[in-house]
Protein backbone atom coordinates (compact mmCIF):
# COMPACT_ATOMS: atom_id res chain seq x y z
CA UNK A 1 0.00 0.00 0.00
CA UNK A 2 1.15 3.56 -0.34
CA UNK A 3 2.50 5.15 2.26
CA UNK A 4 1.92 9.27 2.18
CA UNK A 5 4.78 9.95 4.78
CA UNK A 6 7.63 7.53 3.17
CA UNK A 7 6.38 9.02 -0.22
CA UNK A 8 6.86 12.87 1.00
CA UNK A 9 10.48 11.51 2.31
CA UNK A 10 11.85 9.90 -0.73
CA UNK A 11 10.37 12.64 -2.77
CA UNK A 12 12.26 15.16 -0.70
CA UNK A 13 15.28 12.89 -0.42
CA UNK A 14 14.92 12.49 -4.33
CA UNK A 15 14.60 15.87 -5.05
CA UNK A 16 17.62 16.92 -2.81
CA UNK A 17 19.74 14.51 -4.48
CA UNK A 18 18.79 15.75 -8.06
CA UNK A 19 20.62 19.06 -6.81
CA UNK A 20 22.46 19.81 -3.72
CA UNK A 21 23.47 15.94 -3.71
CA UNK A 22 25.33 16.05 -7.07
CA UNK A 23 28.10 18.63 -5.82
CA UNK A 24 27.74 17.59 -2.28
CA UNK A 25 29.25 14.36 -2.73
CA UNK A 26 31.54 14.91 -5.54
CA UNK A 27 32.91 17.89 -2.47
CA UNK A 28 31.87 14.79 0.39
CA UNK A 29 34.48 12.44 -1.91
CA UNK A 30 37.37 13.68 -1.10
CA UNK A 31 39.15 14.00 3.09
CA UNK A 32 38.56 17.25 3.97
CA UNK A 33 42.38 18.24 3.75
CA UNK A 34 42.85 16.60 0.28
CA UNK A 35 39.58 19.05 -0.96
CA UNK A 36 40.81 22.18 1.11
CA UNK A 37 44.47 21.45 -0.56
CA UNK A 38 43.51 20.39 -4.06
CA UNK A 39 41.36 24.12 -4.04
CA UNK A 40 44.03 26.05 -3.12
CA UNK A 41 46.33 24.59 -5.22
CA UNK A 42 43.64 25.48 -8.07
CA UNK A 43 43.77 29.03 -6.49
CA UNK A 44 47.40 29.01 -6.41
CA UNK A 45 48.15 28.03 -9.78
CA UNK A 46 45.46 30.97 -10.88
CA UNK A 47 47.14 33.43 -8.87
CA UNK A 48 50.13 32.75 -10.54
CA UNK A 49 48.98 33.09 -13.92
CA UNK A 50 47.01 36.74 -12.72
CA UNK A 51 50.33 38.13 -11.25
CA UNK A 52 52.06 36.46 -14.78
CA UNK A 53 50.03 38.70 -16.27
CA UNK A 54 49.43 41.70 -14.46
CA UNK A 55 53.82 41.90 -14.54
CA UNK A 56 53.76 41.55 -18.08
CA UNK A 57 51.76 44.13 -18.55
CA UNK A 58 53.77 46.63 -15.94
CA UNK A 59 56.63 45.35 -18.02
CA UNK A 60 54.93 46.13 -21.29
CA UNK A 61 53.88 49.55 -20.65
CA UNK A 62 57.48 50.21 -19.69
CA UNK A 63 59.62 48.43 -22.02
CA UNK A 64 62.01 50.71 -23.85
CA UNK A 65 62.72 52.47 -20.25
CA UNK A 66 62.85 48.92 -18.80
CA UNK A 67 65.52 47.71 -22.00
CA UNK A 68 67.23 50.76 -21.45
CA UNK A 69 67.51 50.23 -17.75
CA UNK A 70 67.73 46.54 -17.61
CA UNK A 71 71.61 46.78 -17.97
CA UNK A 72 71.92 49.55 -15.11
CA UNK A 73 69.94 48.24 -12.41
CA UNK A 74 70.40 45.51 -10.16
CA UNK A 75 68.77 42.80 -11.70
CA UNK A 76 68.98 40.72 -7.89
CA UNK A 77 67.34 44.01 -6.35
CA UNK A 78 64.81 43.92 -8.95
CA UNK A 79 64.31 40.68 -8.63
CA UNK A 80 64.04 40.36 -4.79
CA UNK A 81 61.66 43.10 -5.10
CA UNK A 82 59.20 41.37 -7.23
CA UNK A 83 59.70 37.95 -5.22
CA UNK A 84 58.50 39.47 -2.32
CA UNK A 85 55.17 41.00 -4.02
CA UNK A 86 54.40 37.46 -5.84
CA UNK A 87 54.74 36.15 -2.44
CA UNK A 88 52.54 38.45 -0.44
CA UNK A 89 49.76 38.57 -3.02
CA UNK A 90 49.75 34.96 -3.33
CA UNK A 91 50.12 34.29 0.08
CA UNK A 92 46.77 36.47 0.81
CA UNK A 93 44.76 35.25 -1.85
CA UNK A 94 46.15 31.65 -0.89
CA UNK A 95 44.56 32.18 2.49
CA UNK A 96 41.06 33.49 1.34
CA UNK A 97 40.86 30.77 -0.91
CA UNK A 98 41.68 28.19 1.95
CA UNK A 99 38.51 30.00 4.29
CA UNK A 100 36.53 29.88 1.62
CA UNK A 101 36.70 26.21 0.99
CA UNK A 102 36.88 24.90 4.58
CA UNK A 103 33.34 26.99 4.76
CA UNK A 104 32.34 25.02 1.74
CA UNK A 105 33.03 21.86 3.11
CA UNK A 106 31.47 22.36 6.45
CA UNK A 107 28.18 23.19 4.29
CA UNK A 108 28.19 20.22 2.09
CA UNK A 109 29.49 18.13 5.39
CA UNK A 110 25.86 19.42 6.98
CA UNK A 111 23.64 19.04 4.10
CA UNK A 112 25.20 15.20 3.52
CA UNK A 113 24.60 14.70 7.30
CA UNK A 114 20.70 15.96 6.75
CA UNK A 115 20.66 13.30 3.88
CA UNK A 116 21.93 11.08 5.72
CA UNK A 117 19.49 11.17 9.13
CA UNK A 118 16.61 11.59 6.60
CA UNK A 119 17.74 7.97 4.97
CA UNK A 120 17.68 6.49 8.52
CA UNK A 121 14.74 7.75 9.02
CA UNK A 122 13.29 6.12 5.83
CA UNK A 123 14.92 3.05 6.97
CA UNK A 124 13.38 2.95 10.24
CA UNK A 125 10.04 3.67 8.83
CA UNK A 126 10.29 0.70 6.52
CA UNK A 127 11.33 -1.56 9.45
CA UNK A 128 8.02 -0.68 11.14
CA UNK A 129 6.04 -2.35 8.28
CA UNK B 1 -3.20 46.51 -2.68
CA UNK B 2 -5.32 42.91 -2.43
CA UNK B 3 -5.47 42.41 -6.60
CA UNK B 4 -1.52 43.19 -6.51
CA UNK B 5 -1.26 40.84 -3.75
CA UNK B 6 -3.12 38.45 -6.31
CA UNK B 7 -1.59 39.58 -8.90
CA UNK B 8 2.00 38.16 -7.68
CA UNK B 9 0.14 35.05 -6.52
CA UNK B 10 -0.36 34.66 -10.32
CA UNK B 11 2.59 35.35 -11.75
CA UNK B 12 4.43 32.92 -9.23
CA UNK B 13 2.29 30.00 -10.09
CA UNK B 14 2.20 31.05 -14.04
CA UNK B 15 6.43 31.36 -13.39
CA UNK B 16 6.57 27.88 -11.42
CA UNK B 17 4.42 25.81 -14.18
CA UNK B 18 6.08 27.57 -17.25
CA UNK B 19 9.61 27.71 -15.97
CA UNK B 20 10.86 25.50 -18.37
CA UNK B 21 9.55 27.55 -21.50
CA UNK B 22 10.49 30.91 -19.50
CA UNK B 23 13.91 30.37 -18.50
CA UNK B 24 15.19 29.63 -22.39
CA UNK B 25 12.82 32.62 -23.63
CA UNK B 26 14.57 34.72 -20.70
CA UNK B 27 18.06 33.79 -21.88
CA UNK B 28 18.00 34.18 -25.19
CA UNK B 29 16.43 38.02 -24.65
CA UNK B 30 19.44 38.71 -22.50
CA UNK B 31 21.75 37.24 -24.74
CA UNK B 32 20.28 39.04 -27.87
CA UNK B 33 19.94 42.58 -25.89
CA UNK B 34 23.68 41.98 -25.23
CA UNK B 35 25.39 41.30 -28.08
CA UNK B 36 22.95 44.08 -30.21
CA UNK B 37 24.17 46.80 -27.40
CA UNK B 38 27.84 45.00 -28.17
CA UNK B 39 27.28 45.22 -31.95
CA UNK B 40 25.90 49.06 -31.88
CA UNK B 41 28.63 50.19 -29.47
CA UNK B 42 31.96 48.54 -30.97
CA UNK B 43 30.67 47.09 -33.64
CA UNK B 44 33.92 47.01 -35.59
CA UNK B 45 34.32 43.76 -36.76
CA UNK B 46 31.89 43.39 -39.84
CA UNK B 47 31.34 39.61 -39.75
CA UNK B 48 30.36 39.66 -36.34
CA UNK B 49 28.02 42.36 -36.94
CA UNK B 50 25.52 40.71 -39.16
CA UNK B 51 21.49 39.91 -37.62
CA UNK B 52 21.91 36.30 -38.37
CA UNK B 53 24.76 35.30 -36.06
CA UNK B 54 23.46 37.73 -33.15
CA UNK B 55 19.99 35.69 -33.54
CA UNK B 56 21.96 32.12 -34.00
CA UNK B 57 24.18 32.70 -31.31
CA UNK B 58 21.62 34.28 -29.14
CA UNK B 59 19.56 30.94 -29.89
CA UNK B 60 22.75 28.88 -28.80
CA UNK B 61 22.52 30.57 -25.56
CA UNK B 62 18.97 29.95 -24.76
CA UNK B 63 19.99 26.46 -24.25
CA UNK B 64 23.12 26.78 -22.35
CA UNK B 65 24.01 27.64 -18.93
CA UNK B 66 24.19 31.34 -17.96
CA UNK B 67 27.60 31.04 -17.94
CA UNK B 68 28.00 30.39 -21.41
CA UNK B 69 26.31 34.15 -22.52
CA UNK B 70 29.00 35.62 -20.76
CA UNK B 71 31.67 33.74 -22.44
CA UNK B 72 30.13 34.91 -25.62
CA UNK B 73 29.72 38.28 -24.75
CA UNK B 74 33.66 38.77 -23.78
CA UNK B 75 34.61 36.92 -27.19
CA UNK B 76 32.37 39.12 -29.36
CA UNK B 77 34.03 42.24 -27.23
CA UNK B 78 37.45 40.91 -27.72
CA UNK B 79 36.69 39.87 -31.60
CA UNK B 80 35.65 43.77 -32.45
CA UNK B 81 38.11 45.28 -30.06
CA UNK B 82 40.80 42.83 -32.27
CA UNK B 83 39.45 44.46 -35.05
CA UNK B 84 40.27 47.84 -34.03
CA UNK B 85 43.77 47.67 -32.18
CA UNK B 86 45.77 44.53 -31.07
CA UNK B 87 47.02 46.36 -28.17
CA UNK B 88 43.27 46.94 -27.31
CA UNK B 89 42.92 43.44 -27.45
CA UNK B 90 45.68 42.10 -25.45
CA UNK B 91 44.66 44.96 -22.60
CA UNK B 92 40.97 43.85 -22.65
CA UNK B 93 41.86 40.21 -22.62
CA UNK B 94 44.14 40.57 -19.81
CA UNK B 95 41.29 42.34 -17.75
CA UNK B 96 38.89 39.53 -18.49
CA UNK B 97 41.57 37.00 -17.94
CA UNK B 98 42.53 38.56 -14.66
CA UNK B 99 38.82 38.97 -13.53
CA UNK B 100 37.88 35.31 -14.55
CA UNK B 101 41.20 33.70 -12.51
CA UNK B 102 40.59 35.61 -9.35
CA UNK B 103 37.30 36.44 -8.62
CA UNK B 104 35.01 33.98 -10.76
CA UNK B 105 36.62 30.74 -9.31
CA UNK B 106 34.99 31.70 -6.38
CA UNK B 107 31.60 32.36 -7.93
CA UNK B 108 30.47 31.75 -10.95
CA UNK B 109 27.17 32.37 -10.41
CA UNK B 110 27.67 36.24 -10.14
CA UNK B 111 28.68 36.49 -13.74
CA UNK B 112 25.20 37.75 -14.67
CA UNK B 113 25.86 40.77 -12.62
CA UNK B 114 29.04 41.58 -14.98
CA UNK B 115 26.86 41.01 -18.04
CA UNK B 116 23.87 43.31 -16.29
CA UNK B 117 25.90 45.69 -15.54
CA UNK B 118 27.08 47.89 -18.83
CA UNK B 119 23.40 47.19 -19.80
CA UNK B 120 22.18 49.51 -16.88
CA UNK B 121 24.89 51.89 -17.37
CA UNK B 122 23.28 52.45 -21.10
CA UNK B 123 19.69 52.40 -20.26
CA UNK B 124 21.44 55.08 -17.43
CA UNK B 125 20.19 53.18 -14.34
CA UNK B 126 23.11 51.57 -13.05
CA UNK B 127 22.40 52.31 -9.36
CA UNK B 128 19.92 49.93 -9.55
CA UNK B 129 22.67 47.07 -9.43
CA UNK B 130 24.30 47.74 -6.37
CA UNK B 131 20.57 48.22 -4.57
CA UNK B 132 19.48 45.26 -6.04
CA UNK B 133 22.23 42.78 -4.72
CA UNK B 134 22.61 44.40 -1.65
CA UNK B 135 18.88 43.02 -1.72
CA UNK B 136 19.30 39.72 -3.12
CA UNK B 137 22.85 38.71 -2.57
CA UNK B 138 25.91 38.84 -0.29
CA UNK B 139 28.82 41.36 0.42
CA UNK B 140 30.87 39.31 -1.79
CA UNK B 141 28.65 40.79 -4.67
CA UNK B 142 30.29 44.22 -4.37
CA UNK B 143 32.91 42.43 -6.31
CA UNK B 144 30.98 41.29 -9.19
CA UNK B 145 29.36 44.90 -9.21
CA UNK B 146 32.91 46.87 -9.57
CA UNK B 147 34.07 44.42 -12.37
CA UNK B 148 30.61 45.00 -13.84
CA UNK B 149 31.66 48.96 -13.68
CA UNK B 150 35.13 48.35 -14.61
CA UNK B 151 34.04 46.32 -17.66
CA UNK B 152 31.44 49.35 -18.91
CA UNK B 153 34.39 52.23 -18.27
CA UNK B 154 36.89 49.84 -19.83
CA UNK B 155 34.72 49.42 -22.83
CA UNK B 156 33.36 53.09 -23.06
CA UNK B 157 36.91 54.31 -22.96
CA UNK B 158 37.82 52.28 -25.91
CA UNK B 159 34.54 53.37 -27.63
CA UNK B 160 35.65 57.37 -27.25
CA UNK B 161 39.75 56.81 -28.20
CA UNK B 162 38.52 54.84 -31.57
CA UNK B 163 39.86 57.98 -33.44
CA UNK B 164 43.09 58.36 -31.40
CA UNK B 165 43.78 55.01 -31.63
CA UNK B 166 43.15 54.75 -35.56
CA UNK B 167 45.39 57.77 -35.97
CA UNK B 168 48.03 56.35 -34.00
CA UNK B 169 48.24 53.19 -36.15
CA UNK B 170 52.10 54.76 -37.21
CA UNK B 171 53.18 54.74 -34.12
CA UNK B 172 54.70 51.86 -32.17
CA UNK B 173 53.01 48.89 -30.15
CA UNK B 174 54.48 50.81 -27.18
CA UNK B 175 52.75 54.04 -27.86
CA UNK B 176 49.43 53.03 -28.13
CA UNK B 177 49.41 49.98 -25.37
CA UNK B 178 50.96 53.25 -22.69
CA UNK B 179 47.89 54.90 -24.21
CA UNK B 180 45.54 52.64 -23.38
CA UNK B 181 46.41 51.75 -20.02
CA UNK B 182 46.96 55.36 -18.76
CA UNK B 183 43.36 56.05 -19.99
CA UNK B 184 42.06 53.42 -17.80
CA UNK B 185 44.26 53.31 -14.77
CA UNK B 186 43.37 57.39 -14.82
CA UNK B 187 39.66 57.16 -15.05
CA UNK B 188 38.72 58.45 -11.68
CA UNK B 189 35.18 58.51 -12.09
CA UNK B 190 35.32 54.44 -12.95
CA UNK B 191 37.16 54.27 -9.33
CA UNK B 192 34.58 56.74 -7.53
CA UNK B 193 31.62 54.96 -9.03
CA UNK B 194 33.06 51.24 -8.21
CA UNK B 195 34.03 52.75 -4.40
CA UNK B 196 30.51 54.58 -4.31
CA UNK B 197 28.65 51.03 -5.31
CA UNK B 198 30.03 48.58 -3.17
CA UNK B 199 29.78 51.07 -0.52
CA UNK B 200 26.15 51.26 -1.19
CA UNK B 201 25.81 47.41 -1.13
CA UNK B 202 27.75 46.52 1.61
CA UNK B 203 25.00 49.71 3.49
CA UNK B 204 21.80 48.47 1.53
CA UNK B 205 23.38 44.57 2.59
CA UNK B 206 23.20 45.39 6.38
CA UNK B 207 20.44 47.66 6.77
CA UNK B 208 18.14 44.55 4.54
CA UNK B 209 19.68 42.23 7.55
CA UNK B 210 18.12 44.24 10.35
CA UNK B 211 15.04 42.22 12.30
CA UNK B 212 13.10 45.65 11.83
CA UNK B 213 9.89 46.27 9.95
CA UNK B 214 9.82 46.63 6.73
CA UNK B 215 13.60 46.53 6.35
CA UNK B 216 13.75 46.12 2.62
CA UNK B 217 11.65 49.37 2.01
CA UNK B 218 14.91 51.03 4.55
CA UNK B 219 17.24 49.53 2.64
CA UNK B 220 16.27 50.68 -0.46
CA UNK B 221 15.47 54.45 0.38
CA UNK B 222 18.45 54.74 2.79
CA UNK B 223 20.67 52.51 -0.34
CA UNK B 224 19.42 55.39 -2.99
CA UNK B 225 20.18 58.18 -1.03
CA UNK B 226 23.75 57.37 0.39
CA UNK B 227 24.48 56.46 -3.50
CA UNK B 228 23.48 60.05 -4.49
CA UNK B 229 25.61 61.82 -1.38
CA UNK B 230 28.61 59.69 -2.07
CA UNK B 231 28.42 60.37 -5.60
CA UNK B 232 28.31 64.17 -5.16
CA UNK B 233 30.76 63.83 -2.29
CA UNK B 234 32.97 61.69 -5.14
CA UNK B 235 32.15 64.70 -7.45
CA UNK B 236 33.80 67.44 -4.99
CA UNK B 237 36.65 65.72 -3.79
CA UNK B 238 38.27 64.26 -7.09
CA UNK B 239 36.53 66.58 -9.45
CA UNK B 240 34.76 63.75 -11.74
CA UNK B 241 32.06 66.24 -13.19
CA UNK B 242 28.92 64.17 -12.58
CA UNK B 243 26.08 65.29 -14.21
CA UNK B 244 23.87 65.60 -10.96
CA UNK B 245 20.59 66.06 -12.15
CA UNK B 246 21.21 62.26 -14.02
CA UNK B 247 22.41 60.67 -10.93
CA UNK B 248 19.07 62.00 -8.81
CA UNK B 249 16.72 60.62 -11.18
CA UNK B 250 18.77 57.59 -12.25
CA UNK B 251 18.69 56.75 -8.29
CA UNK B 252 14.98 57.69 -7.86
CA UNK B 253 14.27 55.44 -11.19
CA UNK B 254 16.31 52.40 -9.81
CA UNK B 255 14.93 52.48 -6.17
CA UNK B 256 11.44 52.15 -8.22
CA UNK B 257 12.89 48.96 -9.62
CA UNK B 258 14.51 47.77 -6.81
CA UNK B 259 10.90 48.42 -5.22
CA UNK B 260 9.35 46.22 -7.79
CA UNK B 261 11.75 43.68 -6.98
CA UNK B 262 11.33 43.75 -3.47
CA UNK B 263 7.85 42.89 -4.21
CA UNK B 264 8.69 39.93 -6.15
CA UNK B 265 11.50 38.61 -4.69
CA UNK B 266 11.27 35.33 -6.05
CA UNK B 267 13.28 32.72 -4.84
CA UNK B 268 13.64 30.29 -7.88
CA UNK B 269 15.28 27.28 -6.33
CA UNK B 270 12.38 26.55 -3.91
CA UNK B 271 9.17 27.63 -6.61
CA UNK B 272 9.86 25.33 -9.17
CA UNK B 273 7.99 22.44 -10.29
CA UNK B 274 9.90 19.18 -9.67
CA UNK B 275 9.53 15.84 -10.98
CA UNK B 276 11.41 12.73 -9.52
CA UNK B 277 11.55 9.21 -9.78
CA UNK B 278 12.77 6.67 -7.43
CA UNK B 279 11.58 2.86 -6.44
CA UNK B 280 11.24 0.91 -3.88
CA UNK B 281 10.36 -3.02 -3.14
CA UNK B 282 7.12 -2.66 -4.29
CA UNK B 283 7.01 0.55 -6.61
CA UNK B 284 8.14 2.37 -9.18
CA UNK B 285 7.43 5.96 -8.30
CA UNK B 286 7.21 9.10 -10.54
CA UNK B 287 6.18 12.06 -8.49
CA UNK B 288 6.09 15.45 -9.58
CA UNK B 289 5.50 17.80 -6.67
CA UNK B 290 3.65 21.03 -7.14
CA UNK B 291 5.08 23.79 -4.93
CA UNK B 292 1.69 25.03 -2.99
CA UNK B 293 0.69 29.05 -3.87
CA UNK B 294 -0.02 30.18 -0.55
CA UNK B 295 -3.11 32.59 -0.58
CA UNK B 296 -2.94 35.47 0.62
CA UNK B 297 -6.27 36.01 2.24
CA UNK B 298 -6.54 39.69 2.45
CA UNK B 299 -6.98 40.66 6.04
CA UNK B 300 -10.87 42.27 7.05
CA UNK B 301 -11.06 44.51 9.87
CA UNK B 302 -14.57 44.49 11.56
CA UNK B 303 -15.52 47.60 13.15
CA UNK B 304 -18.25 47.17 15.82
CA UNK B 305 -20.63 50.12 16.05
CA UNK B 306 -22.23 49.88 19.16
CA UNK B 307 -26.11 49.61 18.79
CA UNK B 308 -28.82 49.59 21.20
CA UNK B 309 -29.57 45.61 21.61
CA UNK B 310 -33.64 45.19 20.86
CA UNK B 311 -34.95 42.96 24.02
CA UNK B 312 -36.35 39.98 22.60
CA UNK B 313 -40.10 39.39 22.44
CA UNK B 314 -40.69 36.90 25.34
CA UNK B 315 -38.12 38.77 27.31
CA UNK B 316 -40.13 41.70 26.68
CA UNK B 317 -43.32 40.22 28.06
CA UNK B 318 -41.82 38.19 31.01
CA UNK B 319 -40.47 41.80 32.12
CA UNK B 320 -43.82 43.43 31.18
CA UNK B 321 -45.19 40.90 33.30
CA UNK B 322 -42.91 41.52 36.17
CA UNK B 323 -43.38 45.01 36.13
CA UNK B 324 -46.77 44.73 35.70
CA UNK B 325 -46.93 43.21 38.90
Amino acid sequence: MLNQERIILMTKMASYEKNEGKKNDSIMNYFRGDYVWLQVMKSFVCGTIAFGVVFGMYIFYDFEVFMLDIYKMDLMEFGKSVLMKYLLVIGIYSIISYAIYCYRYAKAKRGVKLYMNNLRRLASMYDKT
Amino acid sequence: MTSLLVAKQYIRKFYGKYEIFLVPLWKFVIAFICLMQINARLGYMERINKMTAVLVIALMCSFMPMNFIIIVAAAFVLLHVYALSLECAVVVLAVFLLMFLVYFRFSPKDTFVVLLMPICFLLKIPYVIPIAMGLLGTPASAVSVACGTAVYYLLAYVNESTATLTSMETEEITARFRFIIDGILANRIMVVTIAVFAITLIFVYLIRRLSVDHSWTIAIIAGALVNIMLLLVGDLMFDTNVAIGGVIIGTIVSALIAVVIQFFAFHVDYSRTEKVQFEDDEYYYYVKAVPKVTVAAPERKVKKINQQKKAHPSQRSAEGKRTNK
